[in-house]
């Protein structure tokens, strides 16, 4: 047995040239298709983020009317008996009452239809969490152009600062990310940021009768804290819905979709705005374990489903980012295939050659004494070690690019960034972390050098010896 | 004692066109201890009688019994176990396995019929030794000139302590000096360890050495004669 594996990775080094010609496709084709498919899989993890986990969570329960129509009339009662039956659910990491109706904003100056979103301040940390996305610094023109003139940065930091203009921030880590900051330059700049951006902006109180303006909404309507938003809609039943509310803060979301359009306030403030008395419109669950989605979307069904009540998760409430989602990583997947195909090719072109140039070799070897089968054998370990030299390589080679990619996501500028932001999403591309699409890759590798194996295996079948010694 | 027994062996290739009778109806014998040449002319059927008493080319018609077994009649699998057990060969164009050492391509043989280790061990040094290579057991074949090299495959020709070794043409790629080499080892092993061996050749200096020579002409056995 030791010896097959000796004669193997020893014959595998006879042609170095094309052993390294092999092993190199294979590690390539690995290595683009790993990032290839890391990139699709981050921005997709990073799109379900924003728009499910962050947001909508990735089952809820309505009335069954309003996923149809989703109207405040389509509402339901939040009652401790649906929220005892809910917690029964061992999967369920949280479950978050919301009410969610549209409404006319205004503030004087600009009007706009916007997404009123009365929340459970406390519940809601847990979900879309307002309170770290208050906006506590902001990059004005005005206020980058005085930054610039105080310090002395290096044309880097610049670059970003400028590219940054407009943006706003509810952390200096952001920040310090955004504008690529080493420990030496925070310390220097983040003392500037603080004095010159600092922008004053609260989280809502338990009984606060204020509320919360998504930051390009409240660009859009010249709104600032302490300014009065004027919304007017309708209510439960009919009931004409208008009132006057103060804004408490900015808050910064992450998709620009709903930037664009969130106001968030108080349950009960939502309640007694759209009079709605004990109802919600949405109880928004997030899970522990979201592989396990559909079971848990099963057993809610079977306890609180009946006729009142409709369990969707969010491939069926948002099915748009699913086909959009599914689409995008169908041609992935294409482009994938179309790249393994290629080696596939390049690997049964070494394995024909290898067989041709020792076809007398492996008459020698049977002639001698050696079974087919053992001859075989050392054949496929010989595949064997070609593929797994190029896979392990691909896989070490990618790891650290997996790593760096994951946790400094790449931004999109220019067009491509507006076509993200169009679409409704951030326009960041991580890299998703290892999982079984990283080891799948080079299953797949392994998978086709075994395909590959067929080739020797055959012809050391029908091998006729004395064919074979007069090659 | 009869190692070998032919009885009207018959091969006939069946071309395109033309149909050869490579060799046609030859009996033979061959006893435990025989040092024995085919000779004949190019085509004159030597290999291809060869190759059958080896079992690697099935008869038209006959049958060749080694030891009593009628290898013709073995299936595929048990033909090259067969082969292994009882039969050594000593190729025209050394055929070892480069990517392994002397000891190695000696070793190997004695592997695959599961030997111990520390018997392959022995065995091997002192077979190399016995033809002259002891000091080359690490060597690959690409390090060892011709005649080193086909002294390696009479090495581990005999490694598998076979009834017979079969040998074609060993001399025809070797200097005179090599030849000569190989030959006197060749017939102090066939002395010694009591080995029958047959060559096919047309290299005369193989024949003077061969105690028996068989002549082949047109497939057909024209003289067999034993000298002393």
């Amino acid at each position: 047995m030791k010896r097959s594996f000796i004669m193997a990775w020893r014959n595998i080094w006879r042609n170095k040239r094309r052993t390294l010609i092999t092993t190199a496709s294979i590690f390539f084709a690995l290595f683009f298709a790993i990032i290839m498919r890391a990139f699709q899989l981050g921005t997709y993890d990073h799109m379900i983020n924003q728009a499910i986990e962050s947001f909508t969570g990735y089952i809820q329960i309505q009335n069954k009317e309003f996923f149809y129509d989703p109207a405040i009339d389509n509402s339901f009662e939040y009652t401790d008996d649906l929220i005892s039956s809910v917690n029964k659910i061992d999967n369920i990491k949280i479950a978050v009452p919301r009410v969610e109706s549209f409404a006319l904003a205004s503030t004087g100056i600009q009007s706009k239809g916007v997404l009123v979103t009365g929340i459970d301040t406390e519940r809601e940390k847990n979900l879309s969490d307002p309170e770290n996305r208050i906006v506590k610094y902001k990059f004005t023109p005005e206020i980058v152009e005085s930054i610039l003139n105080e310090i002395d940065l290096p044309e880097k930091q610049i670059e970003l600062l400028k590219a940054n203009e407009n943006n706003s921030y509810s952390s200096l880590p952001k920040i310090s990310l955004d504008l690529s900051l080493d420990k030496k330059l925070e310390k220097k700049l983040f003392p500037i940021i603080k004095e010159k951006a600092s922008f004053e902006s609260n989280f809502l109180s338990k009984k606060d009768n204020g509320v919360l303006v998504s930051d390009r909404l409240a660009r859009y309507l010249k709104a600032d804290v302490g300014d009065t938003l004027v919304l007017i809609g309708a209510g439960y039943h009919g009931v004409s819905a208008a009132n006057v509310f103060p804004i408490r803060g900015v808050v910064k979301i992450i998709s620009p979709e709903l930037d664009n359009k969130l106001v968030y306030m108080t349950l009960e403030n939502a309640q007694e705005f759209f009079s709605l008395g004990n109802r919600v419109t949405s109880l928004n669950i997030n899970l522990d374990d979201t592989d396990d989605m559909l079971r848990t979307q099963n057993e809610l069904k079977q306890r609180i489903q009946g006729d009142h009540f409709a369990v969707k998760n969010w491939e069926e409430f948002n099915p748009t980012l699913k086909q959009q989602i599914e689409g995008d990583s169908v041609g992935g997947v294409i482009f994938i295939g179309i790249l393994y195909f290629i080696v596939l090719f390049g690997i049964i072109g070494t394995v024909l050659m290898m067989i041709a140039e020792r076809k007398r070799e492996l008459g020698v070897m049977v002639a001698i004494g050696m079974s087919k089968i053992r001859l075989s054998f050392v054949l496929v370990i010989e595949m064997l070690f070609l593929g797994l030299i190029g896979t392990l390589g691909g896989l070490i080679a990618s790891a650290p690019f997996v790593v760096f990619g994951h946790k400094n996501p790449w931004k999109m500028t220019g067009e491509m960034a507006k076509m993200y932001e169009d679409m409704g999403f951030d326009p960041v591309m991580p890299l998703a972390w290892f999982d079984a699409y990283f080891f799948w890759q080079g299953a797949i590798i392994m998978i086709m050098v075994l395909f590959a194996c067929y080739i020797p295996l055959r012809r050391v079948r029908r091998m006729q010896v004395i064919t074979a010694l007069r090659a | 004692m009869k190692v070998i027994d032919i009885n009207n062996l018959t091969k006939i290739y069946n071309g395109s066109e033309v149909m050869v009778k490579a060799v046609n109806n030859i009996s033979l014998s061959f006893e435990q201890g025989e040092f024995a040449a085919i000779v004949g002319p190019s085509g004159s059927g030597k290999t291809t009688l060869l190759n059958m008493i080896g079992g690697l080319d099935k008869p038209t018609e006959g049958e060749i019994l080694v030891g009593g077994t009628n290898i013709g009649g073995l299936s595929a699998s048990k033909l090259i176990d067969f082969r292994l057990k009882n039969i050594g060969f000593v190729f025209q164009a050394y055929n070892l396995i480069p990517v392994l050492t002397a000891k190695e391509n000696v070793e190997f043989i004695m592997e695959l019929q599961g030997k111990s280790r520390l018997e392959r061990d022995e065995r091997s040094i002192a077979l190399l030794s016995a033809v002259g290579l002891g000091e080359r057991v690490n060597a690959r074949p690409a390090k060892l000139s011709g005649g080193q090299q086909q002294r390696v495959a009479v090495a581990r020709a005999l490694a598998s302590k076979p009834k017979f070794v079969l040998a074609d043409e060993p001399t025809a790629n070797l200097d005179s000096k090599s030849t000569e080499t190989l030959l006197d080892i060749m017939e102090e092993l066939n002395k010694k360890e009591n080995i029958t061996f047959i060559f096919s050749t047309h290299d005369q200096r193989v024949v003077n050495k061969a105690r028996r020579v068989i002549t082949v002409e047109d497939g057909c056995v024209v003289s067999d004669e034993k000298r002393n």
